[in-house]
């Protein structure tokens, strides 16, 4: 009864042809708050599975990236370990190269994924690695390791 | 005189028997065939051999000296003598590029290029037979060092064509690379100052004048100021670049296009080559053979 008095009220107060469309607008919104209600429902759907899908992508790929620069990372430890050792087991030209893998691979921004540099400093990565691994004759891969789309197949 | 006036016959003088599958590349040994020493042929094959003909003295055909067996698993596709004639470099669809040194009378492996992941589409050494250039389906051109003792060090993996990298051929006298490509360019390769960074310094697509499908093959002429492409869109064209400036170390001038033959061959054009007296040979798939001599304007 209260609030009856409240808007029979508000419907003297304003008793112009405004007023009348006050009663019926909330009729009329029903359509636009619907909207409202459904576009916010749906947002916060997307919102949280995207954060789902975005989290397991993520992982994925940090996992791939991580992989691969650990990789290279343990080669260069491994090839300086050797150089340390007898100078001389590589050509300056290797030696060179391996420094600047190994500058590449600290350089790589791990904590910025979304950092423009990543894909043209893994691309060179991956040059500089075949062309070291060819001078040496060597094949070293790293696919002895199950990527994380393999893990299905093993299940 | 010009060459212009003169008349020219192609005359079939012998025809070399031995190989069981398709000939796919020739290439004649550096300083024979002149001075009294006998012409020497290279020719390689689908049937993973490489074989080597000499002309002989006496009766001036050619006989078969050495097949370079056992050593390629699948075809051998292209075959290039170093500019000493020492060595001789065959590329294979086995993905590796063996490179072969005489000992006696025999031609042995003395090393096996590994690095491209499939098959090597081409083999070319630079005019002081210090870098060899190979390239293949796996998109990329490698540039390797020749060192003492037959070591071979790899100096740059070049990445940039989109496809298939059909061949690569070197300068004649300066250390610039070319390359062209199922992606229907061409790409010019040069080293920045002397530190092993070897980089595209130039692309020649379709819209600079290029060609509109796969390039199949080029040839410098012999001062290095010209060179002729040819290609599955059944043109040839002749580029031009300004060579003074680029070896007085003005940096590198870009190759303009100066004529396009078009309306020789009906079918793809699969090779061509501009000989030390300026004529262009081409090879086409309608079986022709042509020869071009520059006229009087172009």
């Amino acid at each position: 009864l209260h609030k009856l008095v409240h808007i029979m009220d508000s419907f003297q107060l304003n008793s112009n042809s405004d007023s009348i469309k006050d009663i019926f607008d909330s009729s009329l919104n029903l359509e636009e708050t619907h909207y409202k209600e459904g576009y916010t429902e749906g947002y916060n759907d997307g919102l949280s599975s995207g954060k789902d899908e975005g989290r397991q992508v993520g992982l994925k790929t940090g996992f791939q990236v991580g992989e691969e620069l650990g990789f290279y990372r343990g080669c260069i430890d491994i090839w300086n370990s050797a150089i340390r050792v007898d100078p001389t087991c590589f050509s300056s030209r290797v030696q060179k190269s391996i420094k600047q893998m190994d500058e590449l691979v600290e350089k790589y921004p791990k904590l910025e994924p979304e950092n423009e540099s990543v894909t043209n400093i893994m691309d060179s990565l991956r040059l500089k690695f075949r062309a070291i691994c060819a001078t040496m004759n060597v094949k070293l891969e790293y696919d002895g390791y199950p990527k994380p789309s393999d893990v299905k197949d093993i299940m | 005189m010009s060459l212009i006036d003169e008349s020219f016959e192609l005359r079939e003088i012998q025809r070399l028997e031995g190989h069981t599958d398709r000939v796919w590349s020739l290439a004649w040994k550096p300083a024979t065939g002149i001075g009294g020493v006998p012409a020497v042929l290279a020719s390689c094959s689908g049937d993973k051999t490489v074989r080597i003909w000499e002309q002989s003295r006496l009766t001036g055909s050619f006989e078969c000296k050495a097949v370079l067996e056992e050593t390629h698993t699948r075809t051998v596709r292209s075959c290039a003598w170093s500019p000493s004639g020492k060595l001789l470099a065959t590329g294979s669809f086995d993905a590796t590029t063996a490179i072969w040194d005489k000992v006696g009378d025999d031609y042995e492996c003395v090393s096996t290029l590994e690095g491209h992941e499939n098959e090597v589409k081409s083999v070319s050494w630079n005019a002081s037979g210090s870098l060899l250039a190979t390239c293949g389906r796996d998109k990329s051109v490698w540039i390797w060092e020749v060192l003492p003792g037959n070591e071979f060090e790899c100096v740059s993996v070049l990445q940039g064509h989109t496809q298939d990298v059909k061949m690569v051929q070197w300068h004649p006298s300066m250390d610039i690379l070319c390359s062209c490509s199922y992606d229907n360019t061409i790409k010019v390769w040069a080293e920045d100052g002397d530190s092993d960074d070897w980089h595209c310094v130039q692309t020649i697509n379709e819209s600079s004048d290029g060609h509109s499908s796969t390039v199949w093959a080029l040839s410098f002429n012999s001062s290095g100021d010209k060179m002729v492409t040819c290609s599955d869109d059944l043109t040839i064209k002749i580029w031009g670049a300004d060579i003074m400036k680029m070896q007085s170390g003005d940096g590198i001038a870009p190759w303009k296009h100066i004529c396009t033959l078009s309306g020789y061959h009906d079918r793809t054009i699969f090779s061509a080559h501009w000989s030390r007296e300026g004529i262009i040979a081409s090879g086409a798939a309608d079986d022709a053979i042509r020869l071009f001599v520059p006229g009087e304007n172009d």
